[in-house]
């Protein structure tokens, strides 16, 4: 206590403005540190923007890409030339919209019972749920499942397994317990059943946590193209994922795809084409990303709140 | 209701059981409808699967599933004496291990050193651009990795060969490859491994701060004695499901870039799996070992969720 009223003499804001040189020093240090961490977050996906646009000998030239070296647009018109790139764009937005929707439904459907402690067998329920979060069966017995099913080559294979997970369950259920009981009470004596409840007022309230989990479930689904090479052995329904893995791990086989005879005086060649296939996968991400991210944090935020 | 509880009681226990437990599922058969299709879902998807793990204990025929033979542990057994499976388990350790003992502080740090930072826009725009390389995936890093490496026109390379004058060849050198996983793993998931720790940060009231500095407490004191046991709870848990994942060296990032001349050091468990298995249809051999990495993962968060109980911290469960 005594310390305490000897402080209230000085001021504290004097206290904090006079800082140490020593902290001064690391301040700016801390600084450059996160501005140099930075621009390595971006410099990549310049370096292949800028390598995409340039021409064909300076791309070869190799080296640092701060702008385009020769500028020209050849290479993109050859990408754009594939097929493979519109069918997997096809597949991939039909996976990430189908699956992120029905997926996210499915978890709310499944999460909200779930937070009824009146609900008989919900306990038993939730165990079974949460224990598939703890325990896989592993990949061959899910690629039997697929073939089993009949949806080998087929795009619902892509969707289906990742439909729902556990893990997202938990942060529905929990978000579903913060909601007061009464509003679903006085639904109640209005008539409506629990049915109702759910999809005209719990489902209203719970457009944040929605949006979260919707969002994660997208990531998920643009991104995967391990379900492709398991279950897809059509090229025309590849993920656009699984296209771009086939053009940068196989070289011969990009340069064909793209329509590049190697003996025709081209300006385009593997390096580049693979830097503007690169570019055209990641651009719709980053287009979206600003605008979404907080959803993301928000994500986490309630994720950690333990249910 | 009140006219049943007055009559006396006639029928057995149980039969009152019954007759609740059907009112209430009665009661509620619009939850359960709800239910239906998750219940559905993790059944065949889930549940059925984890049932097939049955033909690792067969010699599964997949052209007529009627005549596998039932053969106990003798795929167990052969893969502990396969010198093949002994090295995926070998590399799938050391690759986790590595990129925990690098991967899993430096979050910590960034968290820390960010939390220090007084200006709320750089912090803003910092924090932005670090989680995006986690929403990238592997394939397009991987793209990315394979241009910074590229054997002629990769920077990489060229900043490798003028300080050591080699050209080395990292996708293939058997000596780089794992640190080029570790570095690129950590690069990816280092920004977005902060977030976890700035939802435990931004719980700490900041009274403590303030009463801390009038006490003469310095900057440094008070991410003694105030922020890192505030975060304290946080590490713990990450650390548990950091356990749980010992037997997953990253499936994704190593099965986009490695090839025959590093199979000797980055094969893991699951690429493994995925060759024996699908490539070679090696069913019964490669649940096997797909399951005994499934079990050992099991046995671990189980182990470690029971201790961090144990000694007094919050599990997961």
């Amino acid at each position: 206590m005594a310390k305490a009223i000897d402080a209230m003499e000085f001021p504290a804001k004097k206290n904090k403005i006079k800082t140490s040189t020593g902290e001064k020093i690391f301040t700016v240090f801390n600084y450059a540190f996160f501005t140099l961490l930075c621009l390595l977050m971006l410099y990549p996906f310049w370096h292949v923007l800028m390598q995409s646009l340039s021409s064909m000998e300076e791309a070869l030239k190799g080296g640092v890409f701060l702008y385009p070296k020769g500028f020209n647009l050849d290479t993109y018109v050859s990408v754009f030339k594939n097929p493979q790139i519109y069918s997997g764009f096809g597949t991939t937005i039909f996976a990430t919209v189908v699956g992120s929707v029905l997926g996210t439904l499915v978890t709310a459907m499944t999460a909200y019972p779930l937070s009824k402690t009146r609900l008989r067998g919900g306990k038993i329920i939730m165990v079974l749920v949460l224990f598939t979060m703890i325990f896989n069966a592993g990949m061959i017995p899910n690629y039997l499942l697929i073939r089993n099913l009949g949806l080998y080559d087929n795009r619902w294979a892509l969707v289906l397994p990742m439909l729902v997970s556990a893990y997202n369950c938990i942060i529905m259920k929990s978000f579903f317990l913060s909601i007061p009981e009464s509003l679903e009470e006085s639904a109640r004596i209005d008539g409506a059943n629990d049915m109702r409840i759910f999809f005209s007022i719990i489902l209203p309230l719970s457009k944040a946590t929605i949006a979260t989990i919707l969002l994660f479930n997208a990531v998920m689904y643009w991104n995967d193209y391990f379900s492709t090479v398991l279950y897809i052995q059509a090229t025309d329904k590849w993920s656009l994922q699984a296209v771009l893995r086939n053009m940068l791990t196989n070289t011969q086989q990009a340069m064909q795809a793209a329509g590049v005879n190697v003996r025709a005086q081209s300006n385009t060649n593997a390096v580049t084409i693979k830097a503007a296939s690169i570019v055209v996968a990641t651009v719709p991400i980053l287009v979206v990303y600003p605008f979404v991210q907080k959803y993301f944090v928000k994500g986490v935020m309630i994720g950690g709140v333990k249910g | 209701m009140t006219t049943a509880s007055t009559k006396p009681v006639k029928k057995p226990r149980s039969g009152g059981y019954w007759a609740r437990l059907g009112k209430n599922l009665i009661r509620d058969k619009w939850l359960y409808l709800l239910l239906l299709p998750g219940l559905v879902f993790f059944f065949i998807f889930k549940y059925i699967p984890m049932y097939d793990l049955r033909i690792a204990f067969m010699d599964y025929n997949p052209f007529d599933p009627s005549k596998s033979q039932w053969v106990g542990f003798q795929q167990f057994t052969d893969l502990f004496t396969k010198p093949a499976f002994l090295k995926v388990f070998k590399n799938t350790i050391v690759i986790s291990l590595w990129k925990m003992v690098i991967g899993f502080p430096i979050p910590i740090i960034l968290a820390l050193l960010m939390n220090e930072m007084r200006s709320i826009k750089f912090k803003k725009v910092s924090q932005t651009l670090l989680y995006l390389p986690y929403f990238i995936s592997w394939v397009i890093m991987g793209g990315l990795i394979m241009n910074f490496l590229d054997p002629s026109t990769g920077i990489i390379t060229a900043i490798i060969k003028a300080f050591t004058g080699q050209d080395m060849q990292v996708l293939t050198s058997k000596s780089a490859f794992v640190p080029m996983l570790v570095i690129s793993d950590v690069y990816k998931g280092m920004g977005w491994g902060t977030i976890i720790y700035f939802a435990a940060l931004s719980g700490v009231d900041p009274q403590l701060y303030e009463a801390a500095s009038i006490d003469g407490a310095k900057r440094f004191k008070q991410l003694l004695h105030i922020t890192i046991p505030a975060i304290m709870p946080t590490v713990i848990i990450m650390l548990i499901l950091n356990c749980n994942n010992i037997l997953n060296a990253g499936f994704d990032q190593i099965f986009m870039l490695y090839s025959a001349p590093v199979y000797d050091v980055a094969d893991i468990i699951d690429t493994y799996v995925y060759r024996i298995g699908i490539k070679q249809t090696n069913y019964s051999f490669s649940t096997a070992a797909g399951m005994f990495k499934s079990v050992i993962a099991l046995i671990l968060i189980v182990s470690v969720n029971f201790a961090a109980k144990k000694s007094g911290n919050e599990g997961i469960w």
